[in-house]
């Protein structure tokens, strides 16, 4: 894995593994899959890896996509225990609302910039980490997984980006999460229709 | 009882870890310092009138095969000229390479074209697919670092470019690998490049750049000496407004000139007064802007100098202006280059060849008249479709070299990069 890629490729291999059925196979079976897929986005294709091909769509996944991806891997795998479905509910709602406060006003609706409060983001480390505090004492563990590890990556600069929100979403999160949020309403709505009315 | 014990420890060590995690980003992401504007260093030049007036006009392109365009160009160390654009088959082919030439001061000619870029050196260091190469920018910092700014695109068109940057240690005979900017945050798509950079006191750089994708919207890039992007601010919103050039007027304000694309098809501008950090709402000006790059300068005594197509349509004339600092009173100083018939209508393509062969051994001082019948047989689409022919005089970038002379580079038909020197004694004469 060349360090500059170490995201790309990841998110790569950790995107196919989740896709493929493992459940049941063996540990190390398992893990010489995920060391092959590894190594796949570093095979040549007309002079470039692999990886280079998907990155001109996806250029790097935040780490919270990372972290989920891994956690998923690790249910896939049969290594861990899927999340209750209220903590799941909680990081689709606490990513998909980042998201909203981000890409429509970043893309140029309005005339503020939330992505440029993402360089030098003391106000954002703040309200973050009092939101971490707090998940943490609710016990969403996942959930301070990821935004210790994105703020941690962060300040190591372990992606290429310079930018806090960089590295808490990235589109497919965000996307992922807006649309199991209208799934999970959308489920709400229609068991509450189905619920025989009482008399 | 022990369970809760274990429980509240995890819950201490947990705070404790978050506390320890957040408070080290605190410390190693410090906040973006905008450092005041580094105003231009130029030697001792004489007064105007103590000077005698100097127009010169060339071409830095020596290839009359390729479409040519989005030049830009810096003044090195030594005095001598490096000129880039992009060339290939058409705008947005897979064959377009970022090329330059360097302007020798002592002889006055220009050298042969040299490739600084291409598509596939491109992804290779980048490692991401790349489609196609776009407007390039320079930079010499005060490092003695002379830094390259360009637009990729890896799918999708202009809307989707990403920028790359990479430096020559050596003044342009060797560069490094050229790695993209980070500068938004759906895909690293849609930051584009075009506007000269903007040097600030501290060594970091200013790049006026632009977005559109699904709005149209000007924007300062400030990145460190080491070119990793600080901060990022809007020059203006919404979905009229590209291409800003930036032009420093003191430490602190600046003005952004700035491409129309709505209906006004005016000259729109936005001011700064802390460096670049902020910018005012942008107003509309006087000339007129057919949805065209534009660039502008300050003159030690005339304010700003700003090179443009004043039309309501088209690209057939590009014109230089002088103006005030408060953009009150624009005065036409000279038409550049432009069309002979007034309204910019194409021409039938015998008469064409003469008048542009006209054209082309004005434009070319002393330096390529030997190679007329050259140049009028590489005529093709870029200049006639069907048997009429039109000109066309766009995307000017302009500075000042340290001994106070002007530079000026466009597109010349799309077919050649046109440079025009001139000195301060030659504006007091327009004037």
């Amino acid at each position: 894995m060349t360090l500059e890629l170490w995201s790309s490729q990841l998110g790569l291999a950790l995107g196919i593994f989740v896709l493929l059925p493992l459940r049941n196979r063996s540990r190390s079976l398992q893990l010489a899959v995920l060391l092959a897929l590894l190594a796949l986005g570093l095979v040549p294709v007309q002079g470039l890896p692999l990886v280079a091909y998907p990155r001109a769509l996806v250029p790097e996944l935040s780490i919270v996509a990372l972290v989920a991806l891994g956690w998923v891997a690790l249910v896939r795998a049969g290594l861990a225990q899927p999340l209750p479905a209220s903590q799941r509910v909680t990081l689709y709602l606490l990513f998909g609302a980042l998201g909203l406060l981000l890409y429509p006003a970043a893309l140029g609706l309005g005339p503020l910039d939330p992505y440029g409060w993402g360089y030098g983001p003391r106000t954002m480390l703040v309200v973050l980490g009092l939101l971490a505090l707090l998940l943490l004492y609710l016990g969403h563990r996942l959930a301070v997984a990821m935004l210790a590890l994105a703020t941690l990556a962060f300040a190591l600069g372990l992606l290429a980006s310079e930018n806090y929100w960089d590295y808490l979403l990235d589109p497919l999160v965000v996307i992922y999460c807006w649309l199991a949020l209208l799934v999970a309403g959308a489920r709400r709505l229609w068991s509450a229709r189905s619920r025989p009315l009482a008399d | 009882m022990n369970q809760p014990k274990s429980k509240r420890a995890a819950l201490v060590l947990g705070s404790i870890g978050l506390a320890a995690i957040f408070a080290f980003a605190w410390q190693a992401r410090p906040a973006p310092r905008l450092a005041e504007f580094a105003l231009p260093q130029t030697q001792v030049v004489p007064l105007p009138d103590q000077q005698v007036p100097v127009f010169e006009s060339r071409f830095a392109s020596s290839s009359f095969r390729n479409f040519a365009h989005a030049s830009a160009i810096s003044a090195l160390p030594n005095g001598d000229l490096l000129s880039v654009w992009f060339a290939g088959s058409r705008e947005g082919a897979s064959d377009v390479q970022v090329r330059g030439a360097r302007f020798d001061a002592r002889t006055g000619l220009w050298g042969e074209e040299v490739v600084l870029a291409t598509r596939e050196e491109t992804q290779q260091g980048v490692k991401r697919f790349i489609r196609k190469l776009g407007n390039p920018v320079l930079a010499v910092t005060p490092d003695q670092r002379l830094w390259l700014f360009y637009v990729s695109v890896s799918i999708g068109g202009w809307a989707a470019s990403s920028i790359n940057a990479m430096y020559s240690d050596d003044m342009g005979h060797s560069w490094s690998t050229p790695r993209q900017l980070v500068t938004s945050p759906f895909l690293n798509i849609s930051t584009l490049v075009r506007g000269a950079p903007v040097l600030h006191a501290d060594g970091s750089i200013g790049l006026p750049v632009y977005h559109e994708f699904l709005g149209k919207f000007g924007e300062y890039l400030h990145l460190d000496a080491d070119g990793r992007v600080l901060a990022k601010s809007r020059i203006s919103d919404g979905r009229f407004s590209l291409q800003p050039t930036v032009v420093p007027l003191d430490q602190q304000r600046a003005i952004a000139l700035m491409r129309h694309t709505g209906e006004d098809r005016r000259v729109l501008a936005s001011r700064t007064e802390d460096a670049g950090r902020t910018w005012s709402r942008p107003e509309v000006l006087e000339p007129n802007n057919p949805d065209s790059s534009l660039a502008a300068i300050a003159t030690p005594r005339h304010g700003l100098l700003v090179a443009l197509n004043d039309l309501k349509e088209g690209r057939f004339r590009l014109s230089l202006y002088g103006t005030d600092p408060q953009l009150q009173q624009w005065k036409p100083l000279l038409d550049l280059d432009e069309s002979p018939d007034e309204d910019g209508r194409p021409i039938e393509e015998s008469s064409y060849r003469r008048i542009v062969a006209e054209h082309f051994l004005k434009s070319s001082g002393t330096q390529a008249p030997g190679r007329l019948e050259e140049f009028l047989s590489s005529i093709d689409h870029r200049f006639c479709s069907k048997g009429q022919c039109k000109f066309t005089y766009d995307y000017p970038y302009v500075i000042r070299g340290a001994d106070g002379r002007y530079h000026l580079v466009y597109s010349w038909n799309h077919s050649l990069i046109k440079h025009i020197s001139f000195n301060d004694a030659w504006l007091e004469t327009q004037l």
